[in-house]
């Protein structure tokens, strides 16, 4: 069986708990009962809208040090997130290359740490080296837990729920790194929706970015919501009663977003919510409370009243 | 760069000059060549042929043209671009778009990283530096979502923890070695 580490990230643990505790949940024994440890040493993957955007040589040393961390227990890492997964996968892209690799390494060693990928076989006496594999958590419910299973857990199947998936353009692009999902046509979220018993709804420019990544939410927040507006309108025609993403900074702008320029809003929240709700979750452990949109309207239907 | 390539651009550059539309002395000739040390690939290479733009969700709200700013690289008007906001969403769809394989959003990440060493440099960045120097995260916690963790009892948040300290001590470590503290002016957060 595959051995994983949670990367929570910083959105996750500090603004929406009940993701972690969904994620947690679905991967524990209450749910589909994975290896998955906790390695408390992570740090920021780091956000690459900020440090691979002002300094490469920085934001390399802090993703090669969490890359470290994995590496020493020998677990894949578990990400719930879009950008930790390409800063993740982008830095291990990085560190094919023997120079940026010696480069590190020698930072590195100054604490105590040195990034080589874990022995995947042995041919004579050379040992063969693998990149540390970086796993988004919809991956690894589509190929490594797979949809049967997923089928089998769904105890209270999301019947009357219409679904509007986001999936956000780092778990897309860029194909050079590594494709989880066909990039035209990505189906995976989608699966996992009706899966869960509940209907993923079509929607003009489903694959339109949510406006946020990249910094412009944080530099230009009128600019991100406008984009996040049209999305919306989109979702809104359709009827859709939520809006589920792989990446809590979407949901982050979609969430705080809505407030701009609708007084009501579309609940939005993470995959692993929707399956932990699938699987019989008091939804009140998902911590819907800490969401700026209420989830009241999308939490009555569910209850059928 | 190929002899086609450099008439087509370096002709429409003499015009522009000639018209004064542009005056000489604000152009870098180097300025490809920097681009290609940040990470960028050479612009020189674009076709201009739009896909990018015509793809780009910013482009499409603002007057932000990712074709326009990858001419202006071609040209070497480093003043034009250090002026341009920093809007690119880093959506990678005009990477999936471009015929010549330019990448262009990787270019507006190179010219990013020229405007830093400009001193060109957006607060939210020493915001979000600050925090990871401070708390090893790039958001800051907040008590009432600490409250919901404990609710749900989900257990601190990593930077509350005493051994966290370590992990902070490191990431002060990693980014003094680099000097992005002083790149950016936050020496002052930075533990030695």
């Amino acid at each position: 069986m595959t051995q994983y580490a949670y990367f929570f990230g910083c959105i996750i643990p500090n603004r929406y708990p009940g993701i972690e505790y969904a994620v947690r949940w679905v991967c524990g024994s209450e749910g589909f009962d994975l290896d998955v440890a906790d390695i408390k040493e992570f740090s920021c993957c780091p956000v690459p809208g900020i440090f691979y955007s002002s300094d490469k040589n920085t934001w390399l040393l802090l993703a090669a040090r969490n890359l470290t961390l994995a590496q020493n227990e020998r677990r894949e890492i578990l990400t719930v997130c879009n950008g930790c997964l390409t800063s993740l996968l982008k830095a291990t892209e990085y560190l094919t290359d023997p120079k940026s690799l010696g480069k590190v390494n020698r930072v590195l060693s100054q604490i105590g740490r040195k990034y080589t990928g874990i022995p995947r076989k042995t041919e004579g006496r050379r040992r063969i080296m693998e990149p540390v594999k970086v796993r988004h958590f919809v991956d690894v419910m589509i190929n490594d837990v797979g949809l049967e299973s997923i089928a089998e857990r769904t105890k209270k199947p999301l019947k009357n729920i219409r679904a509007a998936v986001h999936y956000g353009c780092h778990y897309l692009r860029p194909t050079e790194n590594q494709t989880i999902d066909d990039p035209n046509d990505p189906v995976n979220i989608d699966k996992i929706i009706e899966t869960c018993g509940a209907t993923s709804v079509e929607y003009e420019d489903k694959l339109d970015c949510c406006g946020a990544g990249g910094g412009v939410r944080s530099h230009v927040v009128e600019l991100a919501n406008s984009l996040t507006e049209d999305k919306c309108r989109n979702i809104a025609e359709v009827g859709a009663d939520c809006i589920v993403t792989g990446c809590p900074f979407c949901l982050l702008q979609f969430d705080n977003a809505q407030k701009s320029f609708t007084k009501e809003g579309i609940p939005a929240m993470h995959v692993s919510q929707f399956q932990a709700l699938a699987m019989g979750i008091d939804p009140i452990s998902l911590g819907f409370d800490t969401h700026h949109v209420s989830a009241h309207s999308f939490l009555r239907k569910l209850r059928g009243t | 760069m190929r002899e086609a390539e450099k008439t087509f651009i370096s002709g429409l550059r003499e015009k522009l000059v000639e018209d004064k539309i542009i005056d000489e002395s604000q152009l870098d000739p180097d300025f490809a060549k920097e681009i290609v040390k940040y990470g960028g690939k050479d612009v020189m290479t674009c076709l201009q042929c739009g896909n990018c733009t015509g793809v780009c969700p910013i482009s499409l709200k603002i007057d932000y043209k990712t074709r326009s700013i990858i001419k202006f690289c071609q040209f070497g008007l480093k003043k034009f671009t250090l002026e341009t906001r920093w809007v690119c969403a880093t959506c990678y769809r005009c990477y999936e778009h471009c015929p010549a394989d330019i990448n262009p959003a990787e270019v507006m990440i190179a010219l990013r990283h020229i405007a830093i060493r400009e001193g060109v440099i957006p607060p939210f960045i020493k915001m979000a530096a600050t925090n990871l120097v401070k708390y090893g995260q790039s958001v800051k916690p907040d008590p009432e979502i600490e409250r919901v963790r404990k609710e749900l009892e989900l257990g601190d948040v990593p930077s509350r923890d005493q051994e966290y300290a370590k992990v902070v001590r490191e990431i002060n470590l990693l980014v003094r070695s680099t000097g992005y503290d002083r790149l950016i002016g936050i020496e002052s957060e930075v533990k030695s």
